[in-house]
């Protein structure tokens, strides 16, 4: 399958968007439970000062701690609406230079729900600035959100999913650890993983599997640098 | 009416903050976070009504309240959910929710939901005591 292919364009753009609709419905859930919480806050205060106008003396610091709390899950929403926001924008741009660690410390961001829902951790164990790759940002992030689907089930008794990167010659290796009965049969990237392996074409990438030290292998080569980024 | 009221979301300050203006109302309110502990209250205690959060790690909304019915099919189940789809809500329905409310929630609307899961609950022990005395009067042959 060559990068020109109209069927590979076709599945690279429904793998993004099919990534792009997890990611949202995701982070929409996750405003929504914040903004549950707020809501509840803002009735309890409500019913405190109901309580202090029917001239029960209420301790001030009851209500300061409330209004407290509504702060902090206003920061904890605008943080998650902070990540989708660096995910859309980064769909703008492709032949870049960037950070691994900043571009897997975001994926594992937006995948914290799901995580938290599956019942195990995803760490993401990258120093800052220590591995470079150009490429397509936006399709990067997708195609690590197929190996975080492909993996989760298999995390091993540890529950704690590690996602490691190094630089290589001429790319980087990204290894998502502690999977157990990882074979190379799962390497087709699961059962519709028709989009993800497009885009590892794409990206001039191979997936392979290490079932002795329990990784599924990403290796990523750099792609034709463009000036300021631009559309793919 | 003192309903007696078992609150679960893995969500702390939500349930926490929900269960404290609950108790303001006048009812008496137990929260957890888990499915699985929801589960072993509902063993252990008695309760009119249970608000489940669809959406939990482990047992989910769904599979507590399947549980929950099979041990228990008089206690009244309120669904709670920060994603409602018309799917999710036909099977809650299905498996016998008595309501599918949608999160941020109106406490006035869940505060109906729980009266009328009382009411609902007082219909059924009410069914099954008239059962079980007709029961012994035809065993007894009186």
């Amino acid at each position: 399958m060559t990068t020109t292919d109209p069927v590979c364009w076709r599945s690279v753009s429904e793998e993004g968007l099919r990534f792009f609709g997890e990611m949202s419905a995701s982070v929409s859930h996750e405003i929504r439970n914040k903004l549950a919480v707020i809501n509840e806050k803002a009735g309890l205060v409500q019913d405190i000062a109901l309580a202090m106008k029917s001239g029960r003396s209420i301790d001030p610091d009851r209500l300061a701690l409330q209004a407290g709390k509504i702060i902090e899950q206003i920061r904890k929403a605008n943080q998650i609406v902070g990540a989708l926001s660096r995910l859309a924008h980064s769909v703008d741009r492709s032949g870049i230079r960037i950070d691994l660690a900043d571009l897997i410390g975001l994926v594992v961001e937006l995948y914290g729900r799901k995580a938290a829902q599956a019942e195990i951790t995803i760490d993401a164990a990258v120093p800052a600035d220590s591995v470079s790759l150009i490429t397509s940002p936006f399709l990067l992030q997708g195609l690590i959100g197929a190996c975080i689907n492909l993996s989760m089930p298999r995390v091993d008794d540890s529950r704690i999913m590690t996602i490691a990167a190094e630089s290589c010659s001429d790319g980087a290796v990204i290894r998502f650890q502690h999977l157990a009965g990882i074979s190379e049969s799962d390497t087709d990237l699961g059962g519709n993983g028709a989009g993800a392996r497009a885009i590892l074409a794409m990206l001039g990438g191979r997936v392979s599997a290490d079932g002795r030290h329990g990784e599924l292998v990403l290796e990523l080569t750099n792609q034709e640098e463009r000036e300021g980024g631009s559309q793919p | 009416m003192n309903e007696k009221v078992l609150l679960v979301d893995d969500e702390e300050e939500f349930v926490e903050t929900l269960a404290e203006r609950m108790r303001t109302r006048g009812m008496k309110v137990s929260t957890t976070n888990s499915g699985a502990d929801a589960l072993q209250l509902v063993d252990d205690e008695s309760f009119d009504v249970v608000v489940l959060d669809l959406k939990m790690p482990g047992i989910d909304g769904i599979e507590a309240l399947k549980r929950i019915k099979r041990r228990r099919p008089d206690i009244q189940v309120v669904l709670l959910t920060g994603h409602a789809t018309i799917e999710k809500g036909v099977e809650a329905i299905k498996e016998g929710a008595l309501e599918f409310l949608e999160k941020p929630i109106d406490l006035s609307s869940l505060t109906e939901a729980i009266h009328k899961a009382k009411a609902t609950k007082m219909v059924l022990v009410e069914k099954e005591t008239e059962e079980r005395i007709k029961e012994i009067l035809h065993h007894k042959s009186w």
